[in-house]
């Protein structure tokens, strides 16, 4: 992986207190991820896993104030305990909609604790590269936290 | 022509705009009470207030005179909704992982 992300990448490292084969089970097993996936209060009552290189996987996470939320993809490689990729689109309507993104993750075990690694970025042409606006990084976190401050002042 | 949310996107792309819907976020105001904690021209700030209006972002009233401006939550909700599928969708999840492993582990000591 190249030193500096591209403004449309996403690279978060996180230490969790668990084996790296516990941690590839969050990830692989669907009565894992439905305890997992989402961000805070959303649950995730849909996951379908076909769990082989070539396989897909679809899930929904939804909230009250979100609603429905599909997305899905296919794995690409796996390495059991070490190492996962699959591609990760959203099926919503509006921008985030059908655009590819390859997710990368890999799995460091030390000392009983696991360092997870992951790592995605768009599939998008030249064309659509240009066009999009901003990135991922952190000016975007504060743009989103000052816009979801506003929705919600605003939605009271 | 560049879709919604470009449009929106590039408005918000100025600290002086941005600080204008910070105010209009407490409540409607007037060119002259927007114009007043910024160093520059009236006619500077209602050509920031014309952008803001082309996106959608705010509103302004009809009497010639007085055109109080406020905010409209609506195209920063879709903001909002684009955004949130990134960092954050990904950083919340792990707490979530995070929590999930520490129930894990509990359920495994009570064994």
């Amino acid at each position: 992986m190249s030193a500096r992300l591209a403004d449309d990448e996403l690279l978060i490292t996180r230490t969790f207190d668990a084996p790296a084969s516990l941690l590839f089970a969050l990830w692989s097993k669907p009565e894992h991820m439905r305890r997992w996936m989402g961000p805070a209060n959303f649950t995730c009552p849909e996951v379908e896993i076909d769990f082989r290189v070539g396989g897909a996987y679809r899930a929904m996470i939804k909230s009250p104030a979100r609603g429905d939320n599909w997305f899905g993809g296919v794995y690409r490689e796996i390495v059991e305990n070490k190492r996962l990729v699959f591609t990760f689109t959203w099926d919503n309507d509006g921008p985030s909609a059908g655009v590819e993104t390859l997710v990368t993750i890999t799995f460091e075990e030390k000392g009983g604790k696991t360092v997870q690694t992951f790592h995605q970025r768009p599939f998008l042409n030249v064309e659509r590269r240009d066009s999009h606006m901003g990135g991922w990084t952190s000016a975007f976190d504060k743009l989103a936290a000052y816009a979801a401050q506003i929705a919600k002042e605003h939605s009271a | 022509m560049p879709d919604t949310l470009s449009v929106t996107l590039s408005a918000l792309a100025d600290p002086t705009r941005r600080a204008i819907l910070a105010r209009l976020a407490k409540g409607e105001a007037t060119v002259n009470e927007i114009a007043k904690p910024f160093d520059i021209s009236l006619p500077a700030v209602s050509r920031h207030l014309k952008v803001l209006e082309t996106a959608g972002l705010i509103s302004r009233g009809r009497e010639a005179q007085w055109r109080p401006c406020r905010l409209e939550p609506r195209a920063l909700k879709r903001v909002d909704d684009w955004l949130w599928r990134y960092r954050r969708f990904w950083t919340e999840s792990f707490d979530r992982m995070d929590a999930y492993l520490a129930e894990l582990k509990a359920k495994e000591k009570r064994k």
